[in-house]
């Protein structure tokens, strides 16, 4: 598919790329979800950059989402921290879904600015592949720092923000909403570089094997 | 070799830097390099900060005080080392006067030629007078005499003390050119007579007869004592003075015992003013981190565990540890995570002295001051200590699984990292939830007896049965079941066996 459009690309000097196109993103990390890869930019979650996961529904806390790109970034080395979660992060279903737990580092710090702090450090530490966290409030300066933070120290940041979050600006690279849904997730790209908003998507409740 | 691999790179930077190391490579075995660190002030610094106001030392020199050493405002005063303590009082109304304390002298010269270990692991302590450094066998690695002794220099600065150094190849002469303040850079025998000849006799190890002696011959300097014929001045000053002139001048081996670098890492460092402020309290103890960065480099190691105490005054102390996730040496970088956990301990009282206990070292291969300074970015092990540093060692940890078949104990929390893998490999999606709560939350039920959360649960797929743990006297008899709430969001709840048979929830996915 790709080589025919390179191929019509070269022969046809009429027929140019959308400047949105014109340089091919970053490779992403996969998500372990084909369906969501083809319509990620880079075919996966945005590896130095910050990626917002709206969330709602009391309960769709979407850690599951994640794990398939969090078990294959643990294998590469480099921490994953998760800063101030909700609830216990549970190891053994972390573990089961092959996540390496001695790359994992849980840290809760008491007081929201702390946590600010704590989440800044970690992207722009070098030494952390993803930073997940759960943010109260969020201003789009902070979320600017943060973003800035993530593509110094070539790490991705998931902020878990509500619903609510979806009318405010935002510097993120890529931003989705996702609501349990059937069997598995439904997922609307709010934001992607380079790619139109999207909606609809339905991904399983477990990763293909 | 390298050289040749640089040369032949067409880099232009690169081929400057080769070429203008090369002169200096070029006498680097022929002589013995000695360093002579002199700290004039060092009775003073230990005693008391500078404050602007009059102050001086004294001490006990052939049954009488003396004034040893004063400060500037004492000087502007008339007081000069040698009066009475009566007659500088006089001079200087103000004047406090300190008796020495050599003690504390000793701590800082040591604290000095451990810090010294960055450069070299030949240190001599000249007491009272300062280091001497045997600097030829490291000019190699820090590209030649003039950029070691201006590292060096740079270094020395940062511990606080008023300094004067001068490089010689012999030890004495290094030592009489520190001390007569001139900052001469002699690496080779031949020049060295010349760059001695101006030193005054005051500083030659001369009894008072032998110097009025020599001044009476019109001798005034170094200089003009060496031009006289060797034979007549032997017979003249005796034979001592003579044989220290031979080893001045390299003619005569001049052993010196080397600085025995201790097997563990123990400074106190008593504050000459009683510090309050984190801020003064870490500028402190950098200079304990530059002594521990000399101390590990000689040792070639780096350590995990840096014990700290800090003395409140009667006898009362305050400790804590840093701990590290590696083995490090870099000062700067301990600084920095000593700061953020200073942050977090609370003071009793005012610190009077610090302490610094390193117990354990780890191998840590030297980091020689490398041709490319900047070094490529890497993955940052220090992560979980500067976090921990800041927001306290239970705020940061890792995880692990624990085999037990009841959820809430098939988990705990590790050191940073511990966690690996417990079991060979991994199970296959094993149907647990990504979260826990940290306790079960008791569910109301409807009238129908359904568990409600937001609205009745819908119970979805399997039952699953855990009973266990009758051994341990917690016992767990469980019914769990995925359930929906009216959302959409999968909970994980079960139902107690025996008793009431009432619902929790314990999970989400």
């Amino acid at each position: 598919m790709s080589a025919n459009l390179e191929r019509l690309l070269q022969h046809h000097p009429e027929l140019r790329r959308g400047p949105g196109m014109a340089a091919a993103p970053e490779k992403g990390i996969p998500t372990g979800f084909p369906v969501l890869d083809r319509q990620l930019p880079g075919g996966g979650w945005p590896g130095r950059a910050i990626t917002e996961l709206l969330v709602g529904g009391g309960g769709a806390h979407a850690l599951g989402l994640l794990l398939p790109a969090l078990a294959r970034l643990s294998r590469e080395g480099r921490w994953i921290v998760l800063v101030a979660p909700p609830w216990l992060p549970y190891a053994p279903a972390l573990q089961a879904a092959g996540v390496d737990l001695a790359r994992l580092l849980l840290v809760e710090p008491a007081a929201e600015p702390d946590r600010l702090w704590a989440l800044e450090q970690a992207l722009r530490s070098g030494g952390c592949s993803a930073v997940l966290a759960w943010p109260r409030r969020l201003r789009p300066s902070a979320l600017r720092r943060l973003q800035l933070a993530a593509e110094a120290g070539a790490a991705g940041g998931f902020l878990f923000r509500p619903f609510a979050a979806a009318a405010e600006h935002s510097p993120a690279a890529l931003r989705l909403r996702l609501a349990p849904a059937g069997d598995g997730w439904e997922i609307d790209l709010l934001k992607r570089r380079g790619g139109w908003p999207l909606s609809g998507i339905r991904l399983p409740l477990r990763p293909a094997e | 070799m390298p050289g040749n691999i640089l040369y032949s790179a067409n880099i232009p930077g690169l081929r400057m830097e080769y070429s203008t190391l090369k002169p200096d490579f070029s006498d680097r075995v022929k002589y013995p390099g000695w360093l002579a660190i002199h700290l004039p002030r060092l009775p003073l610094e230990v005693l008391a900060q500078e404050d602007g106001l009059p102050l001086a030392v004294a001490e006990r020199q052939g049954g009488r005080r003396r004034i040893l050493l004063c400060n500037a405002a004492a000087a502007a005063a008339g007081v000069a080392p040698g009066q009475a303590p009566a007659a500088a009082r006089a001079l200087s109304g103000g004047l406090r006067i300190l008796a020495r304390n050599p003690r504390r002298e000793r701590m800082a010269l040591e604290e000095l030629a451990l810090w010294a270990g960055r450069f070299t692991s030949r240190v001599v302590l000249e007491w009272p007078h300062g280091l001497l450094l045997e600097l030829a066998g490291s000019y190699r690695l820090f590209g030649g005499p003039g950029r070691l002794t201006d590292a060096l220099e740079r270094d020395l600065q940062r511990t606080g003390h008023l300094c004067h150094t001068a490089l010689a190849p012999t030890p004495a002469a290094a030592m009489l050119l520190a001390r007569a303040g001139r900052r001469e850079r002699v690496t080779d025998l031949p020049g060295l007579p010349r760059a001695l000849a101006p030193t005054a006799l005051g500083l030659l190890p001369l009894s008072g007869e032998q110097r009025q002696d020599l001044q009476d011959l019109g001798i005034r300097t170094l200089g003009e004592l060496l031009a006289l014929p060797a034979a007549g001045l032997a017979r003249r000053l005796g034979p001592e003075p003579a044989a220290w002139l031979e080893r001045l001048l390299g003619r005569q081996p001049d052993p010196r015992p080397p600085f025995p670098f201790p097997d563990r890492f123990h400074q106190r460092l008593e504050l000459p003013a009683e510090v309050s402020s984190r801020q003064a309290l870490s500028f402190a103890a950098h200079r304990l981190l530059l002594a521990l960065a000399g101390f590990l480099t000689a040792r070639q190691a780096g350590c995990r565990r840096l014990c700290w105490s800090l003395g409140l005054g009667e006898g009362r102390e305050q400790g804590f540890v840093l701990g590290l996730q590696l083995p490090e040496r870099d000062p700067e970088r301990l600084l920095e995570l000593l700061r953020q956990r200073l942050e977090r301990v609370r003071l009793a009282a005012p610190v009077r002295e610090i302490g610094l206990r390193v117990e354990e070292l780890e191998p840590l291969a030297g980091r020689p001051a490398g041709l490319f300074p900047e070094t490529p970015a890497r993955p940052d092990p220090g992560l979980p200590e500067r976090l921990q540093a800041r927001l306290g060692e239970g705020a940061v940890c890792g995880l692990e699984v624990v085999p037990d078949h009841r959820p809430e104990r098939a988990w705990r929390r590790t050191e940073p990292g511990a966690g690996g893998c417990t079991e060979a490999g991994h199970r296959p999606w094993c149907g647990r939830p990504p979260w826990l709560l940290p306790a079960p939350r008791p569910l109301p039920v409807d009238g129908r007896g359904r568990p409600c959360l937001d609205g009745p649960l819908s119970l979805e797929g399997e039952r699953e049965r855990i009973e266990t743990g009758w051994w341990d006297g917690r016992p767990v008899a469980r019914d769990y079941f995925v359930a929906r709430t009216a959302s959409g969001a999968r909970a994980w709840i079960y139902r107690e066996l025996g008793g009431g048979g009432r619902w929790y929830l314990h999970g989400w996915y």
